[in-house]
């Protein structure tokens, strides 16, 4: 128990201690009095003005890409400027009479730029592109009626531009802003809504590579949107510049023999996997993206009923035809089924059970060897090899050959493709594979599908006598400073298990189809031509025609590969189109070796 | 003594009636004036910052949703008044472990928000524990500090209060919430202040702090450093963690005397201010309202705290003593540190304001509180 005494002594300490405690809140108080004295009253004004003035913008200053030169050094793919209508959404109070006004002078979708002001990854004082690309006259419009757009600013920015329009549309890609669903992708996680990335194509493949890193501008600004002090600069990094193996003039010269037609080519030299030109048709104009589609325009595109977006190179499957036959070919000399002298009797048709599959020669080709038989492109030849054979020995070729699978260029979006097999009928069209399969097969008709990029991987093959090359675009890619960020050497991936002697003969019969069999219109003067044509038949319409050719035929140097959609036939439509080509390939490197020589 | 209010609970229905008669007839309306005047003060402020349309919660909403805060709060004030506090004392040991328990749970099953676990959900109402706890650290402590204050020339029992909110501290800072437990660490100093602990030892106590504080600096986590080293230089980081502070300076000067009127404040309407109704209610007050404004804020508040000291003297006992002390300290030190925030002149640790910031919690506790005062003061004219 306390003593009273000391309690009360306690009670009273306690007292004065209150008292204590009191005299340090008033303290207190009263330095926290004098300095909102100083703040409010004696810097009053100038905090006043200081709020004003006081909108502290984030400023985007977004990166150049990388520029895209073709094989000689020429400029295919540059940035020009561009005056962008930008906001500020923390400035922003009334977006709606705000899109109003925007929308008298120029078109505008308005529920793209609420959703992009939704957008989760949004600082509310970065500025935020919602028109981009402004024309003249309408940049003088904004200009004048600014009073009316509080929180926002117009802003100078690089703007992709292709040079030569419409040129290597499909594989040079185009640009634009990130979607939403892009954003979602980890590569992507780093950007945030507005930015602008490579959508298809060498843009998308080696965006990484283009994009450069985008600078930011912190300034602070008065309620009029002018600077007052910067901040804070990060200067803008430009994307690194590619140097493609396109040959732009040789890939000019086949955009015009392919300006009427819709279909595929691709150009590359057998020995280094290099592609001189790439082709597909119907094209468009990547330039168009850069100025801000609205729906109705993108609607347009991507809705065209000739996929007018899709390179078809790569995107698009069609049944092969009679190309395929050099599969078959190859299969039965590598199993001995056939070795060179072996002849079969072509009576204009094979019977199978009672099943009679016709050869395109009415009254047949009579006794034929197999390089008449590949010259020829006798079907009645590959339906009684290809029926020895049987499925499994075919399909196992043809998948050593890279058909059913993705060949691995470097561009998004390669299909793979169908090889059919017996495992694969049973399990998705649940039914047993019948001789007549094979017998389609072995001719390149039936289930098969393949895209022409499988096909000309199919024909280098057998340029190089077996040497797996991989096919690519890009030479070089190099920062701005000079320096040397990759580079693509030719790259052996494999040699395919085919004996030489077979490659010979195969190659024979592609001679032979352009000295004397269906590639007749393919034969030039200049150099000597090693083919096969394909006439595919298409359950939509008018046939596929396809012409695969290399050349010189002793030494390739230039692997072709040509499908006409609905062209009819091969012999007709794509060799001729594959002559002019190789042609001009030669004429365009004498000229190179003049041109050297002259030096 | 207090004791026959106690006893008056033998209770028949009129005698009971009788007892919140006399309750009526001596409680301090004074205070409860004072506190009134600032909730109005502080649900005008709410009202212009957030009658603009807020994504996601619509048009004055949040101000509704403070008056029902502040009819909850009175109602735990009449609650808390009611009963006598030596009964409150007695479950002083319970209260406090069923706090532990609590922030316990929370940091493990408590709301995620923002990265910071400090919420835990009760039939529907969210609330933070640790609000709470600062009542039952201050009955506990006053409890405690009524009975053993003369054995503190021992070191066992001077130390004991530092364990009590040590270990509070310690669970509020796992959340992790520095402000709240620094909260803790300032009721603790202050009580037993009060308690008359011999200059020496307010020495040691203050030479211990100092000493502890690079392990302190090591426990802190990053955002927490650089809040503190921009309390230093605000202009270090503009747009980062030294723009709130920024941005609160230039709301607060841009007053002026008179204020720029309620709606029409620049940095708050365009949300250049950042928590404007939560952690920033005083630079809306000093932006809008003006130094004359903010000169009635204070005012009011140094009314209440005055109040405080006045009712912890004239306590009947040391127990009503101590609780008066731990409670007018607590909103003294929420007061300073959000004020002292606001102006640049302290670390940003997100404390609120007392019966002026937006949060139901908070301003359950601090009506909590007031119920405390007027409990004490009650019994000391009835004794």
């Amino acid at each position: 128990m306390f003593n009273q005494k000391s309690k009360k002594i306690g009670k009273e300490v306690t007292k004065k201690r209150l008292n204590d405690l009191f005299i340090l809140i008033t303290l207190c108080f009263v330095v926290i009095l004098i300095n909102l004295w100083y703040l409010q009253i004696i810097k009053g004004k100038e905090f006043e003005q200081r709020a004003i003035n006081n909108c502290i913008r984030s400023l985007v200053e977004e990166a150049p890409r990388g520029e895209v030169y073709d094989e000689q050094g020429r400029l295919l793919v540059t940035n020009r400027p561009a005056v962008n209508f930008s906001i500020i959404p923390a400035e922003v109070s009334d977006y709606k009479s705000l899109v109003d006004d925007l929308s008298t002078i120029v078109p505008i979708d308005s529920s793209n730029i609420v959703e992009k002001i939704r957008s989760k990854r949004l600082n509310p004082f970065q500025a935020l592109t919602i028109k981009r690309d402004l024309e003249k006259d309408k940049i003088v419009l904004i200009e004048e009626q600014k009073y009316k757009f509080k929180g926002t600013l117009l802003t100078v920015q690089p703007e992709r531009k292709y040079l030569y329009q419409n040129l290597a549309a499909h594989m040079l890609g185009y640009v634009n802003e990130i979607s939403e669903e892009e954003l979602k992708i980890p590569t992507f996680n780093h950007l945030t809504g507005g930015d602008v990335i490579g959508k298809v194509g060498l843009e998308r493949y080696y965006d990484s590579y283009l994009r450069g890193e985008k600078g930011n501008k912190e300034v602070e600004v008065d309620a009029l949107g002018r600077e007052v002090t910067t901040i804070r600069v990060l200067k803008p990094i430009a994307g690194n510049d590619i140097y493609l193996t396109l040959n732009s003039e040789l890939q000019q010269f086949i955009e015009k023999q392919m300006f009427d037609k819709n279909g595929a080519v691709i150009v590359s030299e057998p020995f280094t996997g290099r592609i001189l030109a790439m082709d597909s048709h119907p094209d468009y104009n990547p330039n168009i993206f850069t100025e801000q589609l609205t729906v109705t325009q993108w609607q347009e595109i991507a809705q065209n009923k000739d996929n007018v977006l899709n390179n078809r190179n790569i995107q698009s499957v069609y049944p092969p035809g009679s190309v395929f036959k050099l599969i078959t070919a190859i299969a039965a000399l590598e199993e001995g089924v056939v070795n060179k002298n072996s002849k079969v009797y072509c009576p204009g048709y094979y019977q199978l059970g009672n099943l009679l599959f016709k050869c395109w020669k009415e009254h047949g080709h009579g006794n034929q060897a197999i390089v008449e038989a590949i010259a020829n492109s006798c079907n009645v030849f590959f339906y009684t090899i290809g029926q020895k054979l049987g499925i499994d020995k075919l399909n196992y070729y043809a998948s050593l050959m890279g058909f059913g699978e993705k060949i691995g260029i470097d561009l998004p979006g390669e299909q793979e493709g169908l090889l059919p097999s017996e495992d694969w009928k049973r399990k998705t069209i649940n039914e047993q594979w019948y001789p007549g399969d094979t017998v389609n097969l072995s001719i390149g008709q039936g289930f098969l599908l393949v895209t022409p990029l499988q096909i000309h991987n199919m024909l280098c093959l057998i340029a190089n006598d077996g040497l797996y090359l991989r096919l690519h675009n890009v030479e070089k890619i190099i920062s701005q400073s000079g320096e040397i960020i990759r580079e693509f050497k030719p790259e052996l991936i494999k040699k395919i298990d085919i004996s030489q002697e077979t490659f010979r003969i195969i190659k024979e019969g592609m001679k032979k189809v352009v000295e004397s069999g269906t590639g007749r219109l393919a034969n030039i003067e200049e150099v000597k031509i090693a083919g096969k044509t394909g006439t595919a038949q298409n359950p939509q319409g008018e046939n596929h025609a396809w012409f695969i050719g290399f050349a010189p035929y002793d030494k390739p140097e230039i692997c072709v590969t040509i499908l006409v959609e609905n062209g009819g036939d091969g012999s007709a439509a794509a060799a001729p189109v594959a002559a002019k080509i190789i042609q001009k390939y030669f004429q365009l490197k004498n000229n190179k070796i003049v041109k050297n020589e002259q030096f | 003594m207090s004791v026959k209010i106690d006893s008056a609970n033998s209770l028949s229905g009129k005698s009971f009636l009788n007892y919140l008669l006399r309750l009526m007839k001596h409680i301090d309306f004074t205070l409860i004036f004072l506190v009134i005047g600032l909730c109005i003060l502080g649900l005008l402020v709410i009202y212009s910052t957030t009658h603009q349309e807020i994504i996601n919660v619509g048009v004055a909403l949040i101000t509704k949703k403070h008056l029902l805060s502040i009819f909850t709060g009175l109602l735990f004030c009449i609650l808390v008044t009611i009963i006598d506090y030596h009964a409150i004392a007695k479950i002083a040991v319970p209260l406090y472990f069923l706090s532990l328990i609590i922030l316990v749970y929370v940091i493990f099953f408590g709301k995620d928000i923002a990265g910071s676990r400090r919420w835990i959900q009760v039939a529907g109402f969210e609330f933070q524990p640790a609000e709470f706890a600062k009542i039952t650290l201050i009955i506990l402590l006053a409890d405690f500090l009524s009975r053993e204050m003369d054995k503190f020339s021992n070191l066992i029992y001077f130390t004991l209060p530092f364990l009590f909110t040590g270990i509070l501290m310690f669970l509020i800072y796992k959340q992790p919430d520095l402000g709240t437990s620094m909260v803790f660490l300032a009721i603790t100093l202050f009580m037993i202040f009060i308690a008359g602990i011999s200059w020496k030892y307010i020495i040691i106590v203050f030479f211990l702090l100092v000493s502890f504080f690079p392990i302190f600096w090591s426990f802190l986590k990053g955002y927490q450093r650089s809040r503190l080293l921009l309390f230093l230089n605000p202009e270090m980081d503009p747009l980062g963690a030294g723009y709130n502070i920024i941005q609160s300076k230039v709301a607060i000067g841009s007053g002026g005397l008179f204020g720029q009127g309620l709606f029409s404040g620049i940095q708050s309407q365009l949300k250049f201010l950042p928590a404007q109704h939560t952690d920033f209610v005083f630079a809306v007050i000093g932006e809008e309202l003006g130094f004359m404004g903010a000169l009635l804020l204070i005012s009011l508040f140094i009314l209440i705290l005055w109040k405080g000291i006045r009712i912890a003297q004239e306590a009947s006992d040391s127990l009503g003593t101590f609780i008066a002390t731990g409670v007018t300290s607590f909103m003294f030190i929420h007061i300073l540190i959000n004020i002292g925030m606001s102006m640049g002149l302290m670390p940003a640790t997100g404390l609120p304001l007392p019966f002026v910031s937006y949060g139901g919690t908070f301003m359950i506790t601090n009506f909590i509180g007031i119920g405390l005062l007027l409990n004490v003061h009650l019994r000391s004219i009835f004794a």
